[in-house]
Order: C-alpha cells, then structure tokens, then sequence
C-alpha cells in the first residue's frame, strides 16, 4: 500500500457502484475493466480495494444493491475530465466519485505517531483512575453477593448432574 | 432550553481525519432526520466540521448515506 507521489500529479481516488444485475464475480471483471480505463488515461494505480455487494442507503435506478469498488491513483490533472467522461459514458456503472486525497509525508506521519501514542498513554492513565475509584467505591457487601452467587451455581450443577445420572440409570 | 454541548473536537482530541467512507463515525454528526448536525451541537471545531459537512454531503451521493430518514 504505497502512497508515493510523484511530480506533476495529483492523488485521487475513485469509489463507483457496480449495478445489482450482475454476479460477484462478473462484478470483478468489471472493476478490472475500470481500471484498464484508468490506466489507459495515464494513471498509475497506488491502491485497490474491492468492498463487495452492500445495501444502497437509496435507491439508484432501481436497484437496492450494489457492488463497491475503490482505486487510488496519481495523475495528471488534464486527464481527469476525460477519465470522467468515459466513466459516465460507461453503460455499467451506476454512480462514480472521483475525489483529491491529501499524501501524508513522512515527517507528518511520524507527528501522527507521537500524538497517537501520547493519546494513549492518556487514555490509559484515565482508565487507571477510573478502576482505582471503582475500587474504593465498592463495598464489601458487593463482593459478599458475588461469592453467595458462584455457591449457588455450583450447588445447582450439582443437582442437574445428580438428575441425569438417575435419569441415565433408567 | 439549551442543549450541553460537548467542549472537545471528536477529531482534533483523537487525531483522525474526515473520511468520507466511514459512516459509523459520520453517523453521530446527523440527526434521526438524516440532518447534519450544527457546530454548536456537535462541538467540532470549525475547521473540522467545515470537512463534516462535505463528507456527509459525499458519502450521500455515493448512497453510503441517505439524505432522508425513510
């Protein structure tokens, strides 16, 4: 999964639905098919994902299903209103988007990280306070519950395990 | 009657960014009607709720979101 960008290009990536008439697999075939479009136009694909057949929040042309697909391409910008075009003029897809993703750089992922693993570290003393307060908290009553509950448990194992015993005899 | 609102941005405070596909974080920014939510209700810093809003406006031309509650 590289992100890379190279010069001149922009990062898009695409999401399009696939109509409900056709199967899985042929679903697949078609998604191929849009690449090739895409790969035609000069863009060089970074990234594929196939979602499969999900539930349409609305329907689009009477279909309730769909088949989700996504790519995630560099390229140049003159060439996106022609990869548009073909799409739309392209008999077998219910609804494309094509939209500019920001390439994180390294140095922000790294940032990324370090805020990441402080927030965690927080979350982390929050949830301490938390059990040491639900600890003080609990009187001894509670836990005298709890132990009664377990006895009683196993008292009734017990029973049914003496109930099927006899029953078994029979 | 005023509502309580929230003080911190769900995505500054956990460092996430605005997807368009993820409709389960998008989900808490509309209401029953399928509405999005104001600012002021969600707490989202301004920044932030300025990509809300055309997330969720994204995500319902993809039908990921319905634009009604029915």
């Amino acid at each position: 999964m590289s992100k890379t960008k190279t010069s001149g290009t922009t990062h898009y990536e695409i999401l399009f639905i696939i109509p409900n008439r056709f199967t899985d697999d042929e679903a697949k075939k078609l998604a191929d098919q849009i690449k090739k479009i895409l790969t035609d136009n000069q863009a060089t694909i970074s990234f594929s994902e196939y979602w499969g057949k999900k539930r349409l929040a609305y329907e689009i042309k009477h279909n309730a299903f769909g088949y989700y697909g996504l790519f995630e391409f560099d390229l140049e910008g003159a060439y996106l209103a022609k990869i548009n075009k073909e799409l739309r003029l392209f008999p077998d897809v219910l609804r494309h988007q094509i939209v500019v993703k920001k390439v994180k750089t390294e140095q922000k992922l790294a940032r990324d990280k370090k805020i990441r693993a402080k927030i965690e570290s927080k979350k982390a003393i929050i949830e301490k306070e938390l059990e040491e307060k639900e600890k003080a908290s609990s009187s001894s009553s509670a836990v005298k519950k709890k132990t009664d509950k377990r006895v009683d448990l196993k008292d009734l194992d017990e029973k049914l395990e003496g109930i099927l015993n006899t029953q078994n005899l029979i | 009657m005023t509502t309580k609102k929230p003080k911190e941005c769900y995505f500054c405070v956990n460092n996430l960014d605005v997807d368009y596909k993820d409709t389960r974080t998008l989900r808490r920014f509309i209401n029953f009607y399928m509405k999005i939510l104001p600012g002021a209700r969600t707490g989202v810093c301004s920044w932030h709720q300025r990509k809300l809003a055309t997330a969720i406006k994204r995500s319902r031309v993809m039908a990921l979101l319905s634009a009604t509650h029915k």
